[in-house]
């Protein structure tokens, strides 16, 4: 757990600055409150003594202290807050770079629904570790140190003020590792009630059609309960906590006026000092016992968090990358893949030798592996034997980044992003003029439709494309590919969902559309329209020459 | 835009008043608790300024009152976590009730809806979640804020008027300094937590589509443009906090100046040899008397939370469900007759059925053919009750098929959409989704008719190999085998398959039309299909601009 929150700390090393002045300005403004509650004590104290000089004094510090106390905690709210929005930020981005390095190809199997969960929740959690543990429990330091500085004439006032501070200093340390337990405990069950709304709303049409509501609801009530139930688990313990952190305060207070009683006459006016200290301390040490459950939960979200972006990457970066060819013809000699030891090859010693500006139509029923030759290819995946080189050069020596822009895909999963047509488009090639997105858009057989719509090019396409129809994204999707200015097309069932005119219709302009380009066209069948320069069909693992 | 802001304003408080009577009773003990534990408080206090006050040579209490300050403290304690107790319980109903009711629209709703899955999603989890805060912590907070001062005016006031007065003028300046300080930033408030939805909205639409970004090497630049946006966000809110703050600055400021004041007024009154055990008292309750109003003004947050997820749900809420009739009995034939239908999605577009007419007898299957956007889908869509039509008449043996609640309506039915679905769970349980009281010989009969076994077989765990959510780990075309079987275990008179076969090799295909032609033999079949094999299936009807071109063609096969 530790380990987990110390990583953090170190991904927040940037704002360090921001941070540190947080924890400064926080201690200040505590410590300025206990100035004034001891003032205050001394002042009446004194006053009560008869020595009228003392608690005048004591009185005229006051003022300043009334007005910059408040001032203070405003700037100590302000700063921390700063502070935490840029701390979340950059670990927000930071997540985000280390899943495109780490899980490029997607979350796979992992519930997308939890995963939503993830990302949100335990990322705005870490804020917890930040301003509910270490800058409370830093400030109370400082209060603590204090009381004992003030107090050090009578060693045990001392020691009864300031020893139950000192407990509910160490307590978030004693309660974290339990509450991290309910937490990753509440936190699972959200994820999970999560996923138990997701995943029907998902395959809403499949749920209302096997007239699975009732079951749906029940999935999601189940989970809601279970979730209660770990949240009353969390909030009690919380709840415990705050009350050890009153008891305590009052243990110190009570202690203060139990050395009075004890010392009689003498010992008045420091019993007075050390009860206001108890105080004064009481709002910043009441917090602490809590702040172990936010450092558990931010615990607990970091290492979610941290699972998820230490996943190995799926293929190494070249330590040292090869020169990059100016060539893109592609070879593959010898190539062994299989998704996992304990899955069928999907490619056993496939040779296939691609020059410049071939068209294959790589063919094959659906599941024999003609979508893994694109992950391949774009180094999503690692082969077991033998390579593929382009340009001359083995891909294992390339940057990933490099073979991107030389390779563009147009994956079975594309997806569109909830962002105008334009933006969507331009993810290809960020410069493009509107008049190369309408020419890549007419080419897709979509620029007509496009043009309807009374937004144009700023259309928004909605989550996923949601906006249009499945066969109208497809077409965006592809009109992104073919905007692309990459040597190499991989178009995989660009078709797909496509009636049969549009297909035949764009199918019989892919010769020209992509003249001069090699492209790589995976599909279960072909039309008769392609003009391929050849045709493979995979089986068994090797391509072999077909007729189409 | 604001006329439409304060009905949905209204519409919120609605909601939110409507559980809050409902959680009357829940909410009234954690106030009730609250209001002993701080009863206790006062009496702690007064023990210890007694205490204090014999310390400073007015002597009058001793080691008696220690011990029973002590046990107070103790009480206080345990009275504060049964608060929190009842606190915790008191949402939990409501959550549960109110999830139920937005999850059940939701599914109503279904296909027709065209807010993403995610917001859908927030709306049943993170929304209801955030209302909790308005039951556990704003309600008794808001009484307790009510309440609670007083009572400690009253105490102070009791044992020195003056003290007393200046605790009441304190507590009447309150509202005002809130007022000051409080409505702008309730407003922005409100806005902000708007901002960082988006930005929660555009992470995770990144974030899903991250394999498309990597493609086009494009998550260095989305990863700066999420970094952008963060830092915008966070120049806005930090405006917006700027003034927020300050509302809790003037508490503490009305706090500090009662104490000045208060020790002001008694440094004089002791001078004049009056009572120190009350002056002292006084002072020592100032913390408490603002504790309330500072737990009031933590829980606003709350409410601001509660009343935006409130605004987000009440519309949801508020509207009924489609109301009809119920499926008297399963009828073993069904005969589907449109006559003139009409649908319109979207009324800048073209209607997507105008004028559609066609029969479907008992036991025939029908095969929709025509370019796409010509209203194939649109066609099944109405048979499922995801779209209804605005003219025309769609009939089941001759009685209107729009009279029935559409969850009735699909009961006749066993539908295949285009995008067929696969939950995160083994293959067996996403066929027998379909048919949850089928035996294991059916699903493996289902399994089998949709040739789902001939690749389930190379599988590890054949039929009990898990699959991701959204069908990982399948190609498309298995994918729809697996949906084609849900289609066979489902035994409906009625068949509704849109696509069946499209994403199939020519192999595969071909199998799987020799299976389809077993699924519908002695049902109603109506087929959207664009594939060339189609005329196998059945006689043909050609769909253009929203209906039927021409007479029905007889298909060739049969």
């Amino acid at each position: 757990m530790l380990a987990d929150l110390i990583r953090v700390l170190g991904l927040w090393r940037r704002q360090g600055g921001w941070l540190l002045a947080g924890i400064a300005v926080s201690a200040a403004s505590t410590l300025l409150g206990v100035a004034l509650l001891a003032l205050a004590g001394q002042g009446i104290a004194a006053a009560l003594g008869g020595a009228a000089l003392g608690g005048g004094l004591a009185f005229l510090l006051l003022r300043p202290l009334v007005l910059l106390r408040p001032a203070a905690r405003w700037t100590e709210r302000m700063v921390t807050h700063a502070a935490t929005f840029r701390a979340l930020a950059d670990i927000r981005i930071w997540f985000f770079r280390r899943l495109a390095e780490r899980l490029p190809a997607g979350i796979g199997l992992g519930r997308s629904g939890d995963l939503l969960g993830r990302l949100v929740s335990d990322v705005d959690a870490l804020d917890g570790l930040y301003l509910r543990a270490l800058v409370p429990v830093l400030a109370a330091l400082a209060v603590v140190v204090a009381g004992v500085a003030l107090l050090a004439g009578a060693p045990l006032l001392a020691a009864a003020v300031a020893l139950p501070l000192a407990i509910a200093l160490l307590l978030p340390l004693v309660l974290a590792p339990g509450a991290a337990r309910a937490a990753a405990q509440a936190a699972r069950a959200q994820g999970r009630m999560r996923a138990a709304a997701i995943d029907p709303l998902l395959g809403v049409e499949d749920v209302l059609a096997a007239n699975g509501e009732a079951a749906a609801r029940a999935t999601l009530a189940r989970e809601g309960q279970a979730l209660a139930l770990a949240q009353r688990g969390l909030g009690w313990r919380a709840a415990w906590a705050g009350a050890a952190g009153t008891l305590l305060v009052q243990a110190a207070l009570l202690g203060a006026l139990a050395w009075g009683l004890a010392a009689e006459a003498g010992g008045a006016a420091l019993a007075v000092l050390g009860l206001f200290l108890a105080v004064a301390a009481a709002e910043t040490i009441g917090l602490l016992p809590r702040a172990g459950i936010s450092l558990a939960m931010a615990a607990a979200g970091a290492r979610r968090l941290f699972e998820l972006a230490d996943a190995p990457p799926p293929v190494a970066e070249p330590a040292r990358p090869a020169e990059e060819p100016a060539g893109h013809a592609i070879r593959v000699e010898g190539l062994r893949f299989a998704w996992a030891p304990d899955r069928a090859p999907v490619f056993e010693d496939l040779e296939l030798d691609l020059p410049e500006g071939t068209r294959l139509a790589l063919l094959g029923p659906s599941g024999i592996g003609k979508s893994s030759f694109a992950a391949l290819l774009l180094k999503l995946a690692a082969p077991q034997a033998g390579r593929i080189t382009l340009g001359g050069v083995d891909i294992a020596d390339l940057p990933a980044e490099f073979l991107r822009r030389r390779i563009a895909c147009l994956t079975q999963d594309a997806r569109l992003f909830d962002d105008s047509i334009a933006a969507n488009l331009r993810i290809a090639a960020p410069l493009a003029p509107d008049a190369a997105l309408w020419r890549a858009l007419d080419r897709a057989g979509i620029g007509e439709l496009v043009r309807t719509l009374p937004e144009g090019l700023a259309t928004r396409c909605g989550e996923g494309g949601a906006r249009f129809s499945g066969g109208q994204a497809r077409r965006l999707a592809l009109a992104r590919v073919l905007l692309s200015a990459a040597p190499v097309l991989v178009l995989d069932e660009p078709t797909a969902g496509l009636d049969a005119e549009t297909e035949r219709a764009f199918l019989e302009t892919l010769e020209s559309v992509t003249a001069g380009r090699t492209v790589i066209l995976i599909t279960h069948r072909l039309v008769g329209v392609e003009r391929p320069t050849r045709v493979l069909r995979l089986a068994g693992g090797r391509a072999l020459p077909a007729a189409g | 835009m604001e006329p439409h802001s304060a009905g949905r304003d209204g519409a919120a408080r609605a909601l939110l008043r409507r559980e809050s009577k409902a959680l009357r009773r829940q909410v009234l003990l954690p106030i009730l608790l609250g209001l002993a534990a701080l009863a206790v408080t006062i009496a702690g206090a007064w023990l210890v300024a007694r205490l204090l006050a014999a310390l400073l040579g007015h002597p009058g209490a001793g080691w008696a009152e220690l011990a029973a300050a002590a046990a107070l403290a103790l009480l206080g304690a345990a009275l504060v976590l049964a608060q929190e107790r009842a606190q915790l319980a008191a949402g939990e109903a409501a959550r549960a009730r109110l999830r139920d009711a937005a999850f059940a629209r939701l599914l109503e709703l279904g296909p027709a809806d065209p807010s993403g899955v995610g917001e859908r999603a927030s709306l049943v989890v993170d929304r209801v979640e955030a209302l909790d805060g308005y039951f556990a912590r704003w309600i008794p907070a808001a009484a307790l804020a009510m309440l609670g001062p007083p009572l400690v005016c009253a105490a102070v006031f009791g044992a020195d008027a003056g003290s007393g007065v200046i605790l009441g003028i304190a507590g009447l300046l309150y509202p005002v300094a809130m007022a000051l300080t409080g409505i702008g930033a309730a407003q922005a408030s409100r806005r902000q937590f708007e901002a960082l939805g988006r930005l929660s909205g555009r992470f995770l639409d990144r974030m899903r589509g991250l394999p498309t970004l990597v493609l086009f090497n494009r998550q260095e630049a989305e990863a700066e443009a999420l970094g952008e946006a963060a830092t915008a966000l966070r120049r806005h809110t930090m405006k917006v906090l700027r003034v927020a703050f300050l509302s809790g600055t003037a508490l503490e400021m009305l706090a500090a100046g009662v104490l000045a004041m208060l020790a002001f007024r008694h440094r004089d009154l002791l001078g004049g040899g009056g009572n120190p055990a009350a002056a002292l008292f006084s002072l020592l309750l100032v913390p408490a008397f603002f504790a309330p109003l500072r737990g009031f003004a933590a829980a606003y947050q709350d409410r601001l939370h509660a009343a935006g997820a409130a605004a987000a749900l009440a519309p949801l809420l508020a509207e009924q469900g489609t109301p009809g009739l119920a499926l008297e009995e399963m009828p073993p034939r069904v005969v589907i007759t449109f006559t003139d239908v009409r649908l319109t999605y979207d009324p800048a577009r073209p209607p997507a059925l105008d004028g559609l007419s066609f029969r479907a007898s008992a036991g025939e299957t029908l095969v929709l053919a025509g370019p796409s956007g010509a209203g194939k889908s649109s066609v099944l869509r109405i048979l499922m009750g995801f779209a209804r039509p605005e003219a025309g008449r769609v009939s089941v043996n001759g009685q209107d098929a729009m009279a029935l609640r559409p969850a009735e309506l699909r009961r006749l039915s066993a539908y295949v959409g285009q995008k067929p679905h696969l939950f995160r769970a083994t293959l067996r349980e996403n066929i027998r989704f379909a048919r949850p009281d089928a035996t294991p010989g059916q699903v493996e009969a289902a399994a089998r008719a949709a040739h789902v076994t001939d690749f389930a077989e190379g599988l590890p765990q054949g039929l009990d190999t898990l699959v991701g959510e959204g069908g990982w780990g399948l190609s498309g075309g298995q994918a729809q085998r697996v949906a084609l079987a849900r289609a066979f275990l489902r035994d409906a008179p009625l068949v509704l398959l849109d696509e069946p076969t499209a994403h199939l090799d020519p192999g595969t295909e071909s199998l799987v039309i020799e299976s389809l032609q077993r699924l519908c033999l002695g049902r109603t079949a109506i087929i959207a299909s664009h594939s060339s094999a189609r005329a196998r299936l059945g006689r043909v009807l050609e769909i253009e601009a929203g209906r039927a071109a021409g007479a029905p063609r007889v298909g060739a096969a049969q």
